[in-house]
C-alpha cells in the first residue's frame, strides 16, 4: 500500500510564537532523519541520556524504586520504576496510581525520558506513579509492545494492595506512542475484562496508522514528529503489509476499533499544529458519539509534545493546569 | 419528535448537576417554542441583573450610547464598560472586547454579556462594548449580525477616543453570541473591515441544520436542548432554513471558506447540543491553515462555566480561556488594572 505524496496546496496551522523558536533551534542543529538505518543512533545510550530518577527527584519527598515484574506469558520480564510519596504507608492508606507508558513512536525512547513529567504529577497530586519499559519495534513488532504495557498494568492492579494503591483509581497515561498504547490498553482491559482503569490520559496520542487526515499531511517535513517519522514507525510496528491499512488491529492503532463504548473516561490533549491533531479529535468525537466520557484540548499553535520541548511557555503552563484539573476530577470521584 | 433509544447522551459531571438544575429552573421554566418566544423573552429579561447592580462595587464604569446602525436600519444601543481609573488620563492602548450576548438570537439583552466585560476590565484593563442587536422573529435573517458588525465598525473607528489599541480588539460571545461573533469575524474578513485580534466563541450556535450527533443526544434533556435550538433557527431563518439561502452571517457553519479569519478560541461542553458543530468549525479552520484553540470540557452542559462557576471543571475552563486571552492579546501573566 502506498501513501499519496504531499499536496502542494496544504497550508499549515502556524506555531505559537512563544514556542516556535524551539523548532528553529532544532533546525539549526539538524539530526539525521529517523530511518531504519539511523534508529540505532537514537537507541544508543537512551537509558542514560536523561537524568536518573534520583537526580530528577532531588529534594522532593518522593521515593523511587526499580522493580522487575513478569512480562506477558512466554515473554521476558519487564522493568518498571515506582515513584511513591515519601512516608506513604501501604498498610494504612491506598493512593491513586498513574501508570505511564513512554513515547517514542513505539520505535525509540526509554521510560527515564518521562521521569520528570511523573515526578511533577506525584508532587502535585500525591499519587503513586509506575513507569513501564516495553519492547520496541521493529525488533519486537506488534503486539510485543502493547502486550508488555498491558501485562504491567495488570500486575499493578493485582499488586495494588501491597503497593498501597487504590485498585479502583488507576489511570493509564502516556504521550505520543505512549498515548496510543494507553488507549490500546484501555481497549484490551475492556475486551478481556481485565484490570479496572479509572481513566485514560492521552497526550498527543499516536492512534491512527493510515496517515490520511489533513493534519497528517500538514506536518510533513516539519516539527518534532513528522509525517515521515510516523510512516516509518507504523511500518516498523505493523510490517509493510498492514502498515497503513484499515485492516490493522485495534490494539496497534486504536482508531481501528469498531466500538469505543464502555471505555474509562478519556482526556485527549494535542497541539493544533501537529500531525496527530485530527486523529485525536476524531477519537474523542467517536467516544462522545456512543455516550462515553471524554475531555478534549487542542492547544493553539502547539507542536507535537510541546510541553516537553517548551516547558516554560504559557501554552505548557495552561496545558498542565487542564491536565491536573481533569486528574483531580477523575481521582476525586 | 420520536426518542431514539439507540442514542446515548454523554453523562454530566456530577459536580455540574446542581448548576444545571438551577439553570433549568431559573431560565427554562417555559419550553421555548414558536408561541412562547415572547413570554420567554419577558421572563429572561427579569433574570438579567440591571447594569447598575452589575457594576456596583466593581472597579469599572458603564456608559450607554446610541450609535449608527447598519445602512438603512435603526440606530444601535451600546454600553461601554471601562476600568475605573485613578487619574483623569484616558486609557491608552487597552485591549478592546466587543461582547455579543446569548439567547438564541431570540432572547436576551446586552446586559447578559456585560458580566464578562466587567471581569475583563478589572482583570486586564480592557475596554468593552456590549451591543444591543435586533432579535428574531421580528428581525430575522442577518439583522442581528449586521447590528453587531455596525458596533464593531463604530468600536474600531472610535478606538482612539476609547483608549483602545485598534490592533487588539476581539469579538466575544456565548451561545448565539458565539455564533454572531463568528459571523462578525466573517463579515470583517469579507468586507475588508476592521482586523480583529481574535474571536472568542463560547459554546457557539453556528449551524441551523441541527443534524450532528450531539444535536440528537440532547433532545428533551439539558440546557438549550435540540428543541430550543430548532425553535430559534426557525425564528431566525423561516422557510430559508435548511436551504442554500441561509447566510453564513446568520449561521457561520454555512461559510464556504474559513481561511483568513482571526485566531479563534472555541470552548464547549461535551454534554451539549453544540459540541459537534463547534468541533467541526475548529477542524475546518485548521484544515485551511488557520489558528484555533478548542476545549471540550468533560460532562459539561451548555453555559456551564457561567452557572456552575465554582465547579473544578468550570475553574479549569476559565483558566484556559484566560490563558488564550493572555497569549492572543499579549497581556501580562500577572493580571493588573492599568
Amino acid at each position: 500500500m502506498t501513501i499519496a505524496a504531499e499536496s502542494s496546496t496544504v497550508t499549515r496551522v502556524p506555531f505559537d510564537p512563544e514556542i516556535a523558536p524551539v523548532l528553529d533551534a532544532m533546525a539549526q542543529n539538524q539530526q539525521p532523519a529517523l530511518s531504519r538505518e539511523t534508529l540505532h543512533l537514537s537507541r544508543e545510550g537512551a537509558d542514560t541520556l536523561f537524568p536518573s530518577a534520583a537526580e530528577v527527584i532531588g529534594d522532593l519527598p518522593i521515593d523511587a524504586a526499580d522493580l522487575v515484574i513478569p512480562g506477558p506469558e512466554g515473554a521476558p520480564d519487564l522493568e518498571i520504576t515506582v515513584l511513591t510519596p515519601r512516608g506513604h504507608d501501604a498498610t494504612r492508606a491506598a493512593l491513586p496510581a498513574l501508570y505511564n507508558i513512554h513515547g517514542g513512536g513505539m520505535i525509540v525512547g526509554h521510560r527515564s525520558w518521562e521521569t520528570a513529567r511523573l515526578v511533577e504529577l506525584v508532587a502535585e497530586l500525591g499519587v503513586i506513579a509506575v513507569n513501564v519499559e516495553y519492547r520496541l519495534a521493529p525488533e519486537h513488532p506488534f503486539p510485543a509492545g502493547v502486550e508488555d504495557c498491558y501485562a504491567g498494568i495488570a500486575w499493578l492492579s493485582e499488586h495494588a494492595a501491597e503497593l498501597g494503591v487504590d485498585q479502583d483509581r488507576i489511570v493509564v497515561m502516556g504521550g505520543s506512542a505512549g498515548g496510543g498504547f494507553s488507549a490500546a490498553v484501555a481497549l484490551m482491559a475492556r475486551d478481556r475484562r481485565g484490570p479496572a482503569i479509572a481513566g485514560q490520559l492521552l497526550l498527543c496520542p499516536m492512534i491512527d496508522n493510515t496517515n490520511t487526515t489533513v493534519s497528517s499531511h500538514q506536518y510533513a517535513g516539519i516539527g518534532t514528529w513528522t509525517r515521515e517519522a510516523n510512516l516509518l514507525a507504523w511500518e516498523c510496528v505493523l510490517g509493510e503489509e498492514l502498515a497503513y491499512s484499515t485492516e490493522a488491529p485495534a490494539y496497534a492503532a486504536p482508531t481501528r476499533a469498531a466500538d469505543l463504548s464502555g471505555l474509562p473516561p478519556a482526556f485527549v490533549e494535542v497541539g493544533a499544529a501537529e500531525p496527530f491533531r485530527d486523529e485525536d479529535v476524531e477519537y474523542a468525537s467517536r467516544i462522545w458519539a456512543v455516550g462515553g466520557e471524554a475531555e478534549l484540548h487542542v492547544w493553539s499553535g502547539g507542536f507535537h509534545g510541546f510541553d516537553m520541548y517548551a516547558p516554560g511557555s504559557e501554552l505548557t503552563r495552561a496545558a498542565l493546569a487542564s491536565r491536573f484539573s481533569w486528574l483531580r476530577r477523575i481521582l476525586g470521584r | 419528535m420520536t426518542l431514539d433509544s439507540t442514542i446515548r447522551p454523554v453523562p454530566y459531571d456530577p459536580a455540574l448537576e446542581p448548576g444545571l438544575a438551577a439553570f433549568l429552573e431559573l431560565v427554562e421554566g417555559i419550553p421555548l417554542r414558536a408561541d412562547t418566544i415572547l413570554a420567554n423573552r419577558a421572563h429572561f429579561a427579569t433574570i438579567i441583573p440591571p447594569i447598575e447592580a452589575q457594576v456596583a462595587g466593581r472597579a469599572v464604569t458603564a456608559e450607554h450610547r446610541v450609535i449608527p446602525g447598519p445602512y438603512g436600519a435603526p440606530d444601535v444601543e451600546i454600553t461601554i464598560v471601562r476600568p475605573q481609573r485613578a487619574s483623569a488620563e484616558p486609557a491608552q492602548d487597552a485591549p478592546g472586547v466587543l461582547s455579543i450576548h446569548g439567547g438564541g438570537q431570540v432572547l436576551g439583552t446586552r446586559f447578559f454579556g456585560t458580566g464578562e466585560l466587567i471581569d475583563l476590565a478589572e482583570q486586564y484593563g480592557a475596554v468593552g462594548v456590549a451591543v444591543e442587536y435586533r432579535l428574531s422573529p421580528e428581525h430575522p435573517g442577518t439583522a442581528a449580525g449586521e447590528d453587531c458588525y455596525a458596533a464593531l465598525l463604530w468600536f474600531a473607528a472610535n478606538a482612539a477616543e476609547l483608549g483602545v489599541d485598534p490592533a487588539r480588539i476581539i469579538v466575544s460571545g456565548a451561545s448565539a453570541g458565539g455564533g454572531l461573533s463568528a459571523a462578525v469575524a466573517l463579515m470583517a474578513r469579507d468586507r475588508g473591515g476592521p482586523v480583529l485580534a481574535g474571536q472568542l466563541l463560547n459554546c457557539p450556535m453556528l449551524d441551523d441544520r441541527n443534524e450532528t450527533v450531539s444535536s440528537r443526544q440532547y433532545d428533551g434533556i439539558g440546557a438549550w436542548d435540540r428543541n430550543n435550538n430548532d425553535t430559534a433557527w426557525d425564528a431566525i431563518l423561516g422557510s430559508d432554513r435548511f436551504t442554500d439561502r441561509v447566510s453564513p452571517y446568520s449561521a457561520p457553519a454555512r461559510a464556504a471558506a474559513l481561511s483568513g479569519l482571526p485566531p479563534a478560541y472555541i470552548e464547549v461542553g461535551a454534554a451539549e447540543v453544540f459540541r459537534d458543530e463547534s468541533i467541526a468549525y475548529a477542524l475546518r479552520i485548521w484544515a485551511e491553515g488557520g489558528q484555533a484553540e478548542l476545549h471540550v470540557w468533560s460532562g459539561a452542559y451548555h453555559g456551564f462555566s457561567g452557572f456552575s462557576p465554582d465547579a473544578i471543571v468550570s475553574r479549569a475552563a476559565l483558566d484556559a480561556r484566560d490563558s488564550w486571552l493572555r497569549r492572543t492579546l499579549r497581556l501580562p501573566a500577572s493580571p493588573s488594572v492599568a
